[in-house]
């Protein structure tokens, strides 16, 4: 686990490199990304695979929106790379080169279930950045 | 007017290339007009091109389109960019600091460094061990990894579409690693698998879900096309070396 913990911290920091993300919040955004695959690791053996994601990506986004706050950067500059090694690129990958190997059975399988784990990813950003526009725009409006 | 017109299209046009999310474009093109004195402004993002429309107190109206052409990820210039809009909207900054600010993020936020290139070659490594490959494997994957992205760099300097470059990326993992494993004990799937996360367009897919579940649908019908046909070209690419290789 404690390996596992550290391939996603890397994986995370490397594209958070890549991304070109501030320097100083490049150990920030591994953590996320750390963290991220962590949670997806453990919820994916309890509940399976599309829930382990859904669950990681939402808290990779709850991260990211409050260390966006605490460090005053745009959310993306955390989000990005603390989903990376949640997202289905490999998947997509996998599923055009079955079509390109005339494995369609496989390639309609892998199709499906990269859409089902890119739309988890995507609601669990769209829920936790709904939760804190809501809440900031309302101390907003107070102010 | 005319100058800060300016401002605020290369402010948005800054962001759109470094890969920001469209409302954040449109919000700080909104908030950087308003800030300049303008009575109502309008901004409409999208992945390929940005509009906007600045209406003056005393009736005139500004339009400007601006074709986004190239883009790439860089985290540090949205960050640099949106503090700068916001300390100019508190009126911290002012507008000569803001232009030669955006300008001088204009010439040095594209990414060109091989150190870039080298340490890509590690989120290659770690993705191939994430897909249960091991420490070997995720070492040769890593160092095709990195040379596939200095070849995709150096493609990118020249008239090269974005799907030939991801295809020609493909070809040259695959065919790398087909010819390792030759020689060396090592699974080529989960190798190549590695050494092509690096150019896969996971994000830009989730992007696309995200964009279309919040109600931008041109952004998010545009993204997921260029998800589909980046995909598409890796896996041609891989799947030529495959057939050629005999495997």
């Amino acid at each position: 686990m404690l390996i596992q913990a550290i391939i996603g911290f890397m994986g995370a920091i490397t594209f958070a490199y890549i991304y070109r993300a501030p320097r100083d919040q490049l150990v920030y955004a591994g953590v996320v990304g750390a963290v991220g695959w962590t949670i997806c690791l453990v919820t994916r053996e309890a509940w399976g695979e599309l829930a382990g994601v859904f669950f990681a990506a939402t808290s990779v986004a709850l991260c990211s929106e409050i260390l966006a706050r605490r460090r005053h950067q745009p959310v993306l500059v955390f989000l990005i790379p603390g989903v990376i090694p949640l997202v289905p690129g490999a998947k997509a990958y996998l599923t055009m080169l079955s079509f390109l190997q005339q494995d369609y059975t496989e390639a309609i399988i892998l199709l499906v279930s990269t859409l089902l784990l890119a739309g988890a990813v995507a609601a669990g950003i769209i829920i936790a950045s709904s939760v804190f526009r809501t809440y900031s725009r309302a101390k907003h409006v107070r102010r | 007017m005319e100058h800060l017109v300016g401002l605020v299209l290369l402010a948005g046009e800054l962001l759109l290339t470094c890969g920001a999310e469209m409302y954040r474009v449109e919000e700080t093109i909104e908030r950087m007009g308003l800030a300049a004195g303008f009575v109502q402004v309008e901004g409409f993002a999208t992945p390929t091109g940005l509009f906007i429309s600045l209406h003056t107190a005393d009736g005139r109206v500004y339009t400007r389109v601006r074709r986004i052409r190239k883009s790439f990820n860089n985290l540090s210039t949205i960050a640099k960019v949106n503090s700068l809009s916001r300390a100019f909207s508190e009126g911290t900054v002012t507008v000569d600091q803001v232009g030669e600010e955006l300008e001088r993020l204009r010439l040095t936020s594209e990414p060109d460094t091989i150190w870039w290139q080298l340490i890509g070659g590690i989120g290659a490594m770690a993705f191939t061990m994430i897909f249960g490959g091991n420490w070997f494997e995720g070492a040769i994957a890593g160092l095709t990894g990195a040379l596939v992205l200095v070849l995709v760099a150096w493609l990118n300097r020249h008239p090269v579409p974005k799907v030939l470059q991801a295809a020609i990326g493909g070809i040259v993992a695959a065919w790398l690693i087909l010819w390792v494993s030759k020689v060396l004990p090592i699974d080529p799937d989960v190798t190549t698998l590695g050494a092509v996360m690096v150019m896969t367009p996971g994000v830009a897919m989730t992007t696309a879900i995200r964009d279309l579940l919040s109600g931008e649908l041109l952004s998010g019908l545009s993204r997921s096309a260029e998800a589909l046909a980046v995909s598409v070209a890796i896996a041609t690419g891989v799947a030529i070396v495959i057939r050629l290789g005999g495997r």
